[in-house]
């Protein structure tokens, strides 16, 4: 893998103040704590990175089994199995100095007064560039997508984490709710630095035999190409909804799927399921982009940032500057 | 190290049924695979199954710098990788995992094998043989059919005792029965380390067995695999090692998929980590 493609100038974008060096992320729940990847990959061809989420103290996750593959797809209840974000400061965080990409924890709570609590452990913590903040994992009890649920909890988790840290604040959305344009403006009224859209859509798979669920949670939250397509119509829509930035993730496998998120809006990505089927897949996407940048003759990447031309009568509602 | 490679196919020798094996080009996982470690594989140009697959390393050829594996095609990743030509590449991470540890001097090794578990215990047979200690093989599968990996067996010399639960070839029953009768027939003077890779219930019935005649037994377990490097968390194994208050989940492609049998926590045998937990959040 080439480093200077991962770097190339005309890469390089800007999200909620954080430079970044191409606008690929490795999503949260999909590589770890980063440092699984040593030897496999080399973490500085990454944009950034988001951790697994973190609670406070250590978490067993679900029962398994925890997977199961569906058609172009990955239906997962893991739980948020983690190690705390007590010792991911103390042991893992240093591991990642070295590595010039920018990192992300992806912050996880019961109680509104939990995410507030972990971001203060993290606020002192040092290489911590920006808070994801967890508000959309379907498969826990409490807490994930039971606060990204409901505006309203939504609106004082945001609240208290932006409170607790001078990083930037960036909360994962659902797209397991009907319009998540209001949930958008909910978190940039409360403060959010930008938005993840979309965290997985909540599915159901049944072994016909058994007449039972295939996950031992019971439902799982769906991943992967399956998904991609809703991914970026909710991230488009979010985009359309905020003036803050929003990262697109949803199903990302190669670049021509990254531009489909870029130019429906989104300042940069986020590339989760792929991380598991191919280690290779951020050499690939940088390639694909460096070919569409010379191909299209443009100065930069970012260039196409929203340059989405819908036909009009596709749009749900009228885009506010034009009133056309 | 395990490495990200595209591997080119250079090797395929159909065997009856549904089995095959398949040679591939990957120096590190040639030098660097030991038995019971596997590669995490699918057929590159494949979309469908979206994900790789696990599949135990089965021989290893550092000189030509191949891997061979032993197939059987039971789903679509299976079949994609069975249907690829010579030359036509796999995408192939490796080599993954924990392999099984050699016995101490004086043990024999007893290798139980179900099906395409047998896989490990090629690889394992030539690196015992290496360091002068001939292990023992149990063989055993639903049928005849099922026991396509003889011939190397005894072509290194090692004696395998060949079992079918149809009888159509062997000993008629399970696998586990010539193994006790191996076992008593040494008596208390053998010494044993047994080795177990197939399906759950055989791997549980191989565990049970060390248990009650006091011996060591590793297993290699086969949940379903996400990502193969502990970063999906969805092969996880409720695993409770010596001195550990409760169960733990542990990835099996990381921290095994080679587990200690005493260390396992077997389904139905006493409550999961996160039942427990369950139960807590509840109050109960």
């Amino acid at each position: 893998m080439s480093a200077s493609l991962a770097a190339a100038p005309a890469l390089a974008v800007e999200v909620a103040g954080l430079r970044l060096k191409n606008p690929l992320i490795a999503a949260s729940g999909t590589f770890g704590y980063g440092v699984e990847y040593e030897g496999i990959l080399d973490l500085s061809v990454l944009g950034g990175l988001v951790s697994k989420g973190l609670y406070l103290e250590p978490r067993d996750g679900c029962d398994v089994p925890r997977i199961v593959e569906t058609p172009a797809g990955l239906l997962n209840a893991i739980g948020l199995q983690g190690v705390g974000v007590r010792h991911f400061v103390r042991d893992v965080l240093p591991r990642l100095v070295r590595f010039d990409t920018a990192v992300i924890v992806n912050v996880c709570g019961d109680t509104v007064e939990e995410y507030a609590e972990v971001t203060r452990v993290l606020e002192d913590a040092p290489r911590v560039d920006a808070l994801e903040i967890n508000i959309s994992c379907p498969n826990v009890k409490k807490g994930g997508m039971a606060f990204g649920g409901d505006p309203r909890l939504t609106a004082e988790v945001v609240t208290a984490v932006r409170r607790a840290t001078r990083r930037p604040v960036i909360p994962k959305l659902s797209p397991n709710v009907a319009d998540i344009a209001l949930f958008a403006r909910v978190c940039e009224e409360a403060g959010a630095s930008a938005l993840s859209c979309i965290n997985t859509v909540l599915g159901l798979a049944v072994d016909v035999e058994r007449r039972r669920p295939r996950l031992a949670f019971g439902t799982g939250g769906l991943s992967g190409p399956a998904i991609r397509p809703i991914a970026v119509r909710m991230a488009w829509q979010a985009a359309r909804a905020v003036k803050i930035p929003v990262i697109g993730v949803g199903g990302i496998t190669s670049a021509e799927d990254a531009l489909e998120f870029l130019i429906a809006g989104c300042a940069a990505v986020q590339v989760g399921t792929a991380n598991f089927v191919d280690p290779g897949v951020y050499a690939r996407i940088l390639a694909g982009f460096a070919a569409y940048v010379a191909r299209h003759g443009l100065a930069r990447l970012s260039d196409v940032v929203g340059t989405l031309q819908m036909p009009g009568a596709a749009r749900p509602e009228a885009p506010p500057e034009t009133g056309g | 190290m395990a490495l990200n490679r595209d591997v080119p196919l250079v090797g395929k020798e159909p065997l009856e049924g549904a089995y095959v094996l398949l040679t591939f080009r990957h120096p590190e996982v040639a030098r660097e695979g030991r038995a019971g470690q596997f590669v995490m594989i699918k057929a590159a140009t494949a979309i469908e199954p979206l994900l790789r697959r696990p599949f135990s390393i089965m021989d290893v050829d550092p000189r030509r710098e191949t891997f061979t594996l032993f197939l059987k095609t039971v789903g679509p990743g299976s079949r994609a990788l069975a249907d690829l030509r010579q030359g036509e590449t796999a995408a192939c991470l490796g080599p993954l995992g924990r392999p099984f540890t050699a016995p101490e001097p004086g043990v024999e090794p007893l290798m139980v094998a179900g099906g395409y578990g047998i896989a490990p215990f090629h690889l394992f047979s030539i690196e015992l043989l290496a360091r002068g200690v001939r292990p023992r093989l149990f063989y055993g599968g639903r049928g005849a059919g099922d026991l396509q990996v003889r011939q190397p067996f005894a072509t290194m010399g090692v004696p395998v005792t060949l079992s079918t639960d149809d009888g159509t070839l062997g000993h008629h029953g399970r696998v586990t029965a010539p193994l006790e009768a191996h076992l008593d027939a040494a008596g208390t003077a053998g010494r044993f380390a047994l080795y177990a890779c197939g399906p759950e219930a055989m791997l549980q019935a191989v565990a049970r067995l060390a248990e009650r005649r006091g011996l060591r037994a590793q297993v290699s377990l086969d949940p379903w695999m996400g990502c193969g490097i502990g970063t999906c968390l969805g092969c996880v194994v409720p695993i409770q090692r010596a001195g550990e208050d409760r169960p733990k989940f542990r990835c099996a492609c990381t921290e095994g998929p080679v587990f200690d049998a005493r260390d396992v926590v077997w389904r139905g045998q006493t409550a999961s980590v996160s039942s427990r937990e369950r139960k807590a959040e509840v109050g109960a």
